[in-house]
């Protein structure tokens, strides 16, 4: 392999080695020509840099000076069960299963949990790797895609989630990231199956624990057949010197619905990558995005949507908050493929500034390649409203109060979407944390 | 003790976007008393009412206002409400996604907290308000709905008027609460501004038109125009200016 030569020659970054260091300590499985495949690219490739078009906005040039080791898998009785950082509330507790590092806890290598059938993604590589080659697809080398080929390469377990009715009950996964005394890197990796007709709610939690992050590639495959609905969401809430790149691939049938939300509240870097294909006719997406920066975090979320059959649709809704030396970007595109005719799409996204050195980089774009298509697109990005502001102060509010008020109505479009009550309680709780006058905030909701 | 006026406005200038607005405004409001300055579009009317309440981005460049005897411009806008001084907006701004009778409360609370007073309790305060609500013919729906969120003119208006009943304020400014009104609503608003009249209360009610006035009868009428009080008298010379315009006023003073 000549990337893996150039490797040896030393020509690469300390990243890129420890990354070929963990490739050649792998244990070999079924899956040994799509993962060697996803190393070569990978290592043929580097990291994203500035360079790359989808990474314009976000400079990981740092992280190629780190030399990363595989995070390791923790045994179960040394961890407090983590019921303390689940996104769902006692009235409403939703099924969780825990992935720590990227390795699932379950009770037995397949099961049946809250109605949805469970396995572990390394049993599955053993005993039907056909199975799970389906979702594993062909390593892409756009730039955007980096990461999910060194997952490809290096996830050494994961979830397997197949919904075949119509599950009432939200399903929490939550992902923990637990670091260790040097810089290690997890590779969590999720297939999510909906049969037709099927339907669930999955939530995706990160959270972090321990002094030193472990850096996150997490990788999530959705798909949904035909007239199968998911209300998927991903919630980032790990410390402020992380770094985490997600990717959310979503392929979706016939009058299938997907219903997801992308919720960055933390995180040192957050990076969170989602394309979606409507391969069939009816196919309909629903997007939400709230992305939170503070203090001097960074956070990009980049959309790709595809609109591959008539009569799709999609929708993407953006709320970006930036404050102190935050960085926030939403960059969307809609692409309307060859005769997907009818098709519909709206981008919005706005963005509101809460310092002088803040920053917001939004960006929807439109390739249509389609008649008698529907596209609509805006991005707006301002400050607090001035009206709106000195009618509350002139009621007698402080401004840090009448301030995170109107943070907060600005992002209510999103909240109010949500259906899974406890989890916009936990979100919105999660919020108000971050702003001044929390406790007054709380009498608000 | 000297008795000292509730609001004293003295040669009082301002500017709005680099253009003088205000040149020289004189007026005292004592407690108990009712004003009303009227005068033509553009007179100066919201402007005066705006840089009463604290308006960030309207300059004054001269002159003095005290509110019990306290410099008023050394107060930030939300310790004059706090302190007592309301403005009813004539167009108030709609804040979806912050509920109504949470500023209400929150509101009243940042006003109790200033006096020293406990926080309302959670029952007391949604029986008033229900209470006050009804007085002011409101439906119960705007309990549940953003700040002014979808409301109708008159509604706005009314909601305005519900906050000054809770607020309770010693000095009110009405920015032309009339306008929009249909004569049901103008009842309504009137009843509302009448309860609050009281001997250590006093409202100015800024207004375009008359109609207001034979509702909530004034004690003072002021016309206000190019920025200054060119008349002042009785509810008799809103009557007048009824009949007559506000050329008579604005030419006498040319005169």
């Amino acid at each position: 392999m000549s990337a893996m030569a150039q490797v040896a020659r030393g020509v690469v970054s300390p990243a890129l080695r420890s990354f070929e260091e963990q490739w050649q300590s792998r244990a070999t499985d079924s899956l040994a020509s799509v993962r060697e495949r996803s190393m070569e690219r990978f290592l043929a490739l580097g990291l994203p840099s500035n360079r790359d078009e989808s990474w314009r906005y976000t400079n990981i040039r740092s992280l190629n000076g780190i030399h990363f080791a595989a995070a390791r898998d923790h045994e179960r009785g040394g961890i407090e069960p983590f019921a303390s950082v689940s996104l769902l509330d006692g009235a409403q507790r939703a099924a969780t299963i825990s992935m720590i590092n990227g390795y699932p806890w379950l009770h037995s290598i397949d099961s049946v949990i809250n109605e949805i059938e469970v396995a572990s993604l390394k049993e599955i590589a053993r005993l039907d790797p056909k199975m799970l080659m389906r979702f594993i697809g062909q390593p892409s080398d756009a730039d955007n895609q980096r990461w999910a080929l060194l997952n490809t390469a290096l996830f050494v377990d994961g979830l397997y989630l197949k919904i075949t009715k119509n599950v009432q009950t939200p399903l929490v996964i939550l992902h923990v990231g637990i670091g260790a005394d040097t810089d290690t890197i997890a590779y969590p990796r999720v297939i999510i199956e909906a049969a037709p007709g099927a339907s669930a709610t999955i939530i995706e939690h990160h959270v972090a624990q321990g002094e030193r992050p472990v850096m996150i590639n997490s990788n999530t495959h959705v798909a949904l057949g035909r007239g199968a609905q998911l209300e998927h969401y991903r919630v980032f809430a790990t410390g402020h010197d992380s770094a985490h790149f997600d990717f959310l691939d979503v392929r979706q049938e016939r009058d299938s619905l997907c219903k997801q939300f992308t919720i960055a509240l933390g995180g040192g870097l957050v990076r969170a990558d989602m394309e979606v294909s409507l391969n069939q006719a009816g196919a309909r997406l629903d997007s939400h995005a709230l992305l939170v920066g503070y203090e001097n975090r960074h956070v990009d979320c980049v959309n790709l949507v595809t609109h591959a059959a008539p009569d799709t649709s999609s929708r993407q809704t953006a709320r970006a908050i930036a404050s102190d030396t935050s960085r926030v970007v939403f960059n969307s595109k809609v692409v309307v493929k060859a005769g997907a005719a009818r098709s519909e799409s709206q981008q919005s996204c706005r963005g509101l500034l809460l310092s002088q050195e803040a920053e917001i980089d939004s960006r929807p774009q439109l390739e249509i390649h389609a008649d008698e298509v529907k596209c609509v697109h805006g991005a707006t990005t301002g400050r607090l409203d001035p009206d709106m502001l000195f009618y509350l102060l002139s009621r007698g509010l402080d401004r840090n109060t009448a301030q995170s008020l109107l943070v907060f109505a600005f992002l209510a479009d999103v909240l109010t979407g949500m259906s899974v009550a406890s989890a916009r309680t936990s979100i919105e709780n999660a919020l108000i944390n971050q702003m001044p006058d929390s406790q007054l905030l709380r009498n608000f909701r | 003790m000297k008795n000292t006026s509730l609001l004293e406005i003295s040669d009082l200038s301002a500017r709005v976007a680099g253009k003088d607005i205000l040149k020289g405004v004189n007026l005292t409001v004592n407690a108990g008393e009712v004003h009303a300055i009227m005068g033509p579009n553009g007179s100066g009317k919201s402007t005066l009412a705006q840089v009463l309440a604290g308006r960030e981005d309207y300059e004054v460049t001269r002159g003095s206002v005290t509110f019990e005897g306290k410099d008023l411009f050394a107060l930030p806008t939300e310790e004059r409400a706090r302190a007592g001084l309301f403005l009813g907006f004539q167009y108030p701004v709609e804040i979806p996604g912050v509920n109504n009778v949470y500023l209400l409360k929150a509101a009243l609370n940042a006003k109790r907290k200033a006096a020293g007073e406990p926080e309302v309790d959670a029952y007391e305060f949604l029986t008033l308000i229900r209470h006050k609500m009804k007085f002011m013919h409101m439906s119960e729906s705007f309990l549940t709905r953003g700040v002014n969120e979808g409301f109708s003119g008159g509604e706005k208006k009314r909601n305005e008027v519900l906050q000054m009943l809770v607020l309770e304020p010693k000095l009110a400014i009405l920015d032309e609460t009339d306008s929009g009104l249909d004569i049901d609503a103008l009842k309504v608003v009137s009843k509302g501004v009448n309860s609050l009249r009281d001997p250590r209360r006093a409202l100015v009610l800024v207004t375009h038109y008359q109609r207001l006035l034979d509702y909530v009868v004034p004690d003072f009428v002021h016309v206000l125009s190019g920025g200054r009080i060119v008349k002042s008298g009785d509810k008799s010379l809103a009557q007048e200016l009824e009949q007559r315009g506000y050329d008579w006023v604005t030419e006498s003073r040319v005169a």
